[in-house]
């Protein structure tokens, strides 16, 4: 036996789990447009990817501080998503799901081509969070992708605080659970879905910024895997579970490096998505979702 | 007041009557690019199109080109988007096939171009083919061999095996101590693919002992399973074929785990600005062959006007303003028509005229056809140094 086997597979663990934290963000995304309006935002990447670009288009022009391209990427991540929102949702009638799912996924390769025609398709470097690395023995761990499990832990809390502490949160929760009877306790709809948007928008923001942190450079390259990789992980940890994309990104994150290393890049897909194949089969609710999310 | 406006107009009409037989007299020889202009690696396609206005502008304006009847033509150009798609190629050939265009130049994508290839007439003269007879000259699309697909098919794209043949040698030559190599190659796509196998080839070749090799995706973003036994290995030079998006994201890796090879080797259409771009400090030393560099007076000019149509000069570009001057030459030798009921025979004539080249002129010096339809072109080693791409070493001057 290969006397780095067990070390390396451990390290292709940690660097997976580490990595998936970006897929834990987009989930976050996913999953919460999910948990309230029972609809699938296949432009989520696509538009957290389209913040960060936003971002280093603009601090090309001007110069700021590092820390300001997550900030504007955040602003220009709940645009977005406001925008989204009324191409894709508002105007569609409810009637019509298939229509809202089919605007999104026309908003996904929109969103994609608007960058690659501003950019050429030429990836832009993005400024890295720390080139700092822990190291302890053979192992050694990303300093800028622990700074991303970090921040996905936070905008778990964040979420779980505004939707749960919050007169927001409230309004959110029951509009989730029943829109007709939030309407006529007078709770405005349209309102709270539009603040939905801009608040996931805010976060795909911050999820782009990271990505593009984590990988050093944005390319519309990214928006499609993470897109299926977002959907893998709402579906794994649970539809409209906030801990279950979390949990589902780390998960998914990990076993596809770990696939990579034992069978190589590959077959590693594959694998993956005989895992997303499992749990629909075997827990269709995921590993948070509850059998009945509606009142 | 009347009479002199009368006067006047009279006196345009006639000038304009008197000017019409002028006019007439210029054809327009129409010739359709296409390549990539939507998705990622849109850039081939705007450079390509910025490349083939340049060079027609300048033909135009040098007196254009005469054709088979003594009527002077002027080339005129369309640009079709193919999205680096194989279907969407074939589909935009035949589209193109239809019109007067008397050839296509084209594809940027290498799994466009086989595919592509594959619907155009094999032999010439075969009556029981019933392939496409439109005649191809590629620009862009470099996997080694493409053209002999196809007796309809030509290309204008470096000779990699030549290529990495002469930078294995040259690299054996100037650093002597260096014994081992380590590759990393972007296995879903064609033409990374396709030159690593070179690559590895010509590395043996030279003496160089191959460590091992880390695989990727055009898409992937993690690469530290790769890297992890790259650092292992300590190879004196680490070989990478793959794109700038991977590229860069598999230096970046290496810096994260402290990879530092002696020299780093990259893929021929890596020699871009894209590069430059994406992770300048990480490539710092990293050397490729290339067909363009500006080292001359016509290089440089061409990069002028090629950057004048919106588009940058590299290794691709370069070739599509150089089709150009190839399709003159053969449409004056040829005598080639331009006229909408000579398509078909104007179609055969360039084929024909081109399968007859045997050197043409390119931007760094003659290149020479070879009787399988490519063309070895000369070439230069590029390094990135201190950010920018500068010329190494030019083989041709040894």
């Amino acid at each position: 036996m290969d006397p780095f086997f067990v070390i390396d597979s451990f390290q292709s663990l940690a660097d997976g789990v580490l990595y998936g934290a970006t897929y834990a963000l987009i989930g976050l995304g996913f999953t919460l447009i999910f948990g309230v309006m029972h609809k699938i935002n296949l432009s989520y990447a696509a538009a957290s990817i389209g913040g960060a670009y936003a971002s280093v288009m603009v601090l090309q022009s001007v110069s700021a501080p590092v820390f300001v391209v997550f900030l504007l990427a955040a602003l220009a991540g709940g645009l977005i998503g406001l925008l989204v929102y009324f191409a894709c949702f508002h105007f569609i009638s409810p009637m019509h799901p298939l229509a809202m799912l089919m605007a999104t996924l026309g908003m996904l390769l929109f969103i994609d081509e608007v960058i690659v025609h501003s950019t050429n398709g030429i990836p832009l470097s993005f400024p890295a969070l720390t080139n700092e690395s822990i190291l302890i023995g053979e192992f050694y761990f990303r300093g800028d992708l622990i700074a991303v499990f970090l921040t996905a832990c936070a905008c778990m809390a964040g979420l779980l605080w505004l939707l749960h502490r919050t007169k927001l949160g409230l309004a959110t929760r029951a509009v989730a659970q029943q829109p007709t009877a939030a309407r006529l306790c007078g709770i405005k709809v349209t309102t709270v879905n539009a603040q939905l948007f801009i608040i996931t928008g805010l976060l795909g923001g911050i999820a782009g910024a990271m990505i593009g942190a984590a990988v050093g450079v944005l390319s519309p390259l990214l928006a499609l895997p993470l897109t299926v990789k977002g959907l893998i992980v709402t579906v794994i940890g649970g539809l409209g579970s906030v801990p279950g994309a979390i949990i589902a990104g780390l998960v998914v994150g990990g076993l596809e490096n770990l696939f990579q290393f034992l069978r190589g890049v590959g077959e590693r897909d594959i694998y993956v998505m005989f895992l997303l194949f499992i749990f629909l089969i075997l827990r269709p609710n995921g590993l948070f979702g509850s059998f009945s999310a509606r009142d | 007041m009347h009479y002199q406006g009368m006067t006047i107009f009279a006196s345009v009409l006639a000038g304009l009557t008197l000017a019409s037989p002028a006019l007439s007299s210029e054809r327009a020889i129409k010739v359709a690019g296409f390549g990539a202009k939507s998705g990622v690696v849109r850039i081939f396609g705007v450079n390509s199109e910025a490349a083939l206005k340049a060079a027609a502008e300048e033909i135009n304006a040098s007196g254009g080109v005469k054709l088979g009847d003594g009527t002077v033509g002027k080339f005129e150009i369309t640009y079709y988007d193919d999205r680096c798609n194989a279907e969407e190629g074939i589909s935009v050939v035949r589209r193109i096939a239809t019109t007067d265009a008397i050839i296509g130049v084209g594809p940027s994508c290498s799994g466009v171009a086989e595919s592509l290839f594959g619907i155009l007439q094999k032999k010439v003269g075969d009556a029981s083919d019933t392939g496409l007879q439109f005649p191809i000259l590629t620009d862009v699309a470099a996997k080694i061999g493409l053209a002999s697909i196809s007796d309809w098919s030509f290309r204008n794209v470096p000779n990699e095996l030549a290529m990495y043949d002469s930078l294995f040698g040259w690299v054996k030559q100037q650093y002597p101590d260096l014994k081992t190599v380590y590759g990393g190659v972007e296995s879903d796509f064609a033409h990374s693919n396709s030159t690593f196998g070179i690559m590895k080839a010509q590395a043996e070749a030279h003496g160089f002992e191959l460590m091992g090799q880390g695989d990727w995706l055009l898409n992937d973003t993690t690469f530290s399973n790769q890297v992890r036994e790259m650092r292992r290995a300590q190879p004196d030079i680490v070989a990478i074929s793959a794109h700038s998006f991977t590229t860069c994201g598999a230096l970046r890796e290496m810096e994260r785990q402290g990879v530092k090879p002696k020299l780093l080797i990259g893929l021929t259409s890596a020699s871009t600005i894209e590069t430059i771009q994406g992770c300048a400090p990480q490539a710092e030393g990293m050397l490729i062959p290339t067909g363009f560099a500006p080292i001359n007076d016509e290089a440089r000019k061409a990069a002028e006007q090629i950057a004048a149509q919106g588009g940058s000069a590299d290794i691709h570009s370069a070739a599509a303003y150089e089709i150009l001057f190839i399709l003159k030459d053969v449409i004056e030798t040829q005598g080639v028509m331009a006229q909408a009921d000579t398509v078909t025979t104007d179609r055969e004539k360039m084929r024909e005229g081109l399968a007859n080249v045997k050197e043409t002129t390119g931007l760094l010096g003659p290149v020479t056809r070879t009787d399988d339809r490519e063309a070895i072109k000369p070439f230069v080693f590029v390094q990135v140094k201190n950010g920018n791409w500068e010329m190494a070493h030019d083989p041709s001057a040894q």
